[in-house]
């Protein structure tokens, strides 16, 4: 009996143990792999600064949506990290929390893109953008305009994500003298773009193997995933066409109902100081929000990179994220019905 | 009934949870399917039958007739190379060459979807296994398109389908008696005359199930089609992940799916049919 009242008491004191221990940490959700290994960057200095553990939790962007909405009132994180038009989902449902700016003073020296509307702030951009393989093309080529995707000789080398179909609709829309929100008047010139589609990529590791095994020599690409491709040797040159190349922003916003909001808030402040994002954009390969950051020149010379307000002026074509999350399923459908098959 | 099996109702309890778990979620699908969808929002709107209506497009009958065409061939394929398997497994004199066979034939099952998939990628390629053995044999100057094309999808799909069809058929031509066949071939029949006449109607019921079960089995896949179609094979559910998860669309999505458990459950409604007539024959001859 003694031993059994033992035992009950330490099961007992477990159990109490576990909500302390998480009362301690701040929960960011966040997606896997890479990805949760740049988080992890913010998250040490974090935790220096504040002696507040930070534990991770990952899932595919809509997952995470999806346990978001189903949570609600009772988040399962206090920070979300997501791209920046899937943040307007989160906070035209109240899934966000308005941000006291007041507490992330970092948020001073960003460039105009970092500023994602009060409810979430962005913390750096990547490209999609046109890239092809150096070997597996004509010497000389270049994408030097998207018009060059519909050219005849790129008939079945094209390779293009099927999750997201905005970054050609978008360019194509811009080529055309159009705005993105115009996109129905230039569905032609996409169908017109048919032939030269080969395969459709669903994911970053899709996308990868497509253009190594040369089965699509051209993609529209994420320009992360196009610097991995030549640092391991695959001849690949990633192009910023002169009308510009379509910006993705990763964004971080805090879960609305959470009860760390001030350490929720330090989270995203950290996030934008110049040394991490110098730190993580070193990391992914990608551009800093932080006009005060110095990334090396190596980094500062890829294409997509964007050190300087002239260069997110011509080389960046931004969309607002409430136009973006309300296109983007129109787009879905329409790209679903028409393009593919 | 409780005096005669003594376990039924206990055992039923399972089952039946189950039962009520996928009605619920069903009528969940179901409820979904006639609300509104608003783009830039996770809510949904109020009650429409405009998700309906979307669907009387020629896209979704080519992805459904696709669909069942694609689960058609796969299933017979699947029946004419596993039957000669199976007859071995069983067959087989030796102890030792069962055992390797069965081990051979059931072994991919052990091995991911994903993994058998991408596995094919690098076969079906342009610069995979079968295009770079042609092309050194002299076969072919350039690349056979394979790869995002429906015989690709095909050949992946029925290699996946192959070690649950072995075991089907296997378990049939097991409960023939080899006396019928002795039988026949003593009264004058060649061996060839014996597994035509004999052994496959007797293994016709086995046939025809295990045929429905990949059949029915194939109706609902995703990532074969997914990687080998590459986007240009497209099954039904590859449009619901499309249309529901891309864009979070999920009435549209709900409905897609009602569709897709209609064409399953009306599919497999007409093969039980033609079975049932075809067993019904047998039994006669």
């Amino acid at each position: 009996m003694k031993r059994f009242l033992v035992s009950l008491s330490l099961l007992a004191t477990a159990f109490a143990a576990t909500p302390s221990s998480a009362q301690e940490k701040l929960i960011v959700s966040t997606w896997g792999g890479n990805w949760k290994d740049g988080a992890g960057i913010i998250a040490k200095e974090f935790t220096k600064r504040t002696g507040m553990e930070v534990e991770f939790i990952t899932g595919g962007t809509l997952d995470r949506l999806a346990k978001a909405k189903v949570a609600k009132d009772n988040p399962e994180s206090d920070v979300t990290y997501t791209t920046s038009h899937v943040g307007y989902l989160y906070q035209s449902d109240g899934l966000f929390e308005k941000l006291d700016m007041s507490k992330i003073p970092n948020a001073a020296d960003l460039y105009a893109a970092g500023d994602r509307g009060g409810y979430e702030m962005g913390v750096y951009s990547y490209v999609y953008t046109p890239a092809f393989r150096t070997d597996l093309m004509p010497e000389g080529f270049k994408v030097d305009s998207w018009k060059v995707l519909w050219d005849k000789s790129m008939e079945g080398k094209l390779g293009l994500p099927d999750f997201d179909p905005s970054h050609i609709v978008i360019a194509s829309s811009i080529m055309e003298g159009k705005t993105p929100s115009d996109w129905e008047s230039i569905t032609d010139k996409l169908e017109a773009l048919k032939p030269s589609i080969k395969a459709f990529y669903q994911s970053d590791a899709t996308s990868q193997d497509l253009i190594r095994t040369g089965e699509t020599p051209v993609q529209v690409l994420l320009s992360i995933n196009g610097y991995h491709l030549i640092e391991q040797g695959v001849p690949v040159e990633i192009d910023i066409p002169s009308e510009g190349a379509v910006v993705g922003i990763g964004a971080l916003g805090i879960n609305a109902g959470t009860k760390k909001l001030d350490a929720a808030h330090e989270f995203i402040n950290v996030a934008l100081d110049p040394a991490i994002q110098e730190q993580l954009c070193e990391f992914h390969k990608c551009s800093p929000m932080n006009q005060k950051a110095k990334v090396s020149p190596e980094l500062a010379k890829l294409p997509g990179i964007f050190t300087t307000p002239e260069q997110w002026e011509k080389q960046a074509i931004v969309l607002d994220d409430e136009t973006y999350a309300k296109l983007l399923p129109l787009w879905k459908i329409w790209f679903t019905e028409n393009m593919m098959q | 009934m409780t005096q005669q099996r003594p376990f039924f109702i206990p055992f039923l309890v399972p089952a039946v949870l189950v039962a009520v778990i996928f009605a619920a979620a069903m009528f969940n699908v179901f409820q979904y399917s006639f609300l509104e969808f608003v783009p830039g929002s996770v809510e949904v709107g109020g009650f429409t039958l405009d998700n309906f209506a979307r669907i009387n497009r020629p896209i979704y009958y080519w992805v459904l007739l696709d669909t069942f065409l694609l689960s058609f061939a796969t299933a017979f394929f699947a029946l004419v190379l596993s039957y000669p398997i199976a007859f071995a497994v069983v067959r087989a004199e030796r102890n030792w060459v069962r055992s390797v066979l069965v081990v051979l034939a059931i072994t991919p099952l052990f091995t991911g979807e994903i993994v058998r998939t991408y596995s094919w990628m690098l076969v079906l390629g342009t610069d995979g296994v079968i295009n770079t053995t042609l092309k050194a044999l002299g076969l072919i100057e350039g690349s056979i398109p394979i790869m995002y094309t429906r015989p690709g999808v095909v050949i992946a799909l029925v290699q996946f389908a192959m070690p649950v069809m072995i075991i089907l058929l296997a378990t049939a031509i097991s409960q023939v008696k080899r006396d019928c066949e002795k039988a026949a071939a003593n009264l004058g029949a060649t061996p060839n005359t014996v597994f035509w006449r004999v052994t496959i109607p007797l293994t016709m019921p086995g046939i025809l199930s295990s045929f429905v079960v990949v059949f029915a089995w194939t109706m609902s896949a995703f990532s074969t089609p997914q990687l080998i179609g590459g986007g240009k094979v497209l099954m039904i559910s590859n449009v619901v992940y499309l249309q529901g998860f891309s864009s979070f669309n999920l009435p549209f999505a709900a409905v897609l799916s009602l569709i897709a458990l209609g064409a399953a459950l009306g599919s497999l409604g007409l093969m039980k049919l033609a079975t049932a007539r075809f067993e019904r024959k047998l039994a006669t001859v």
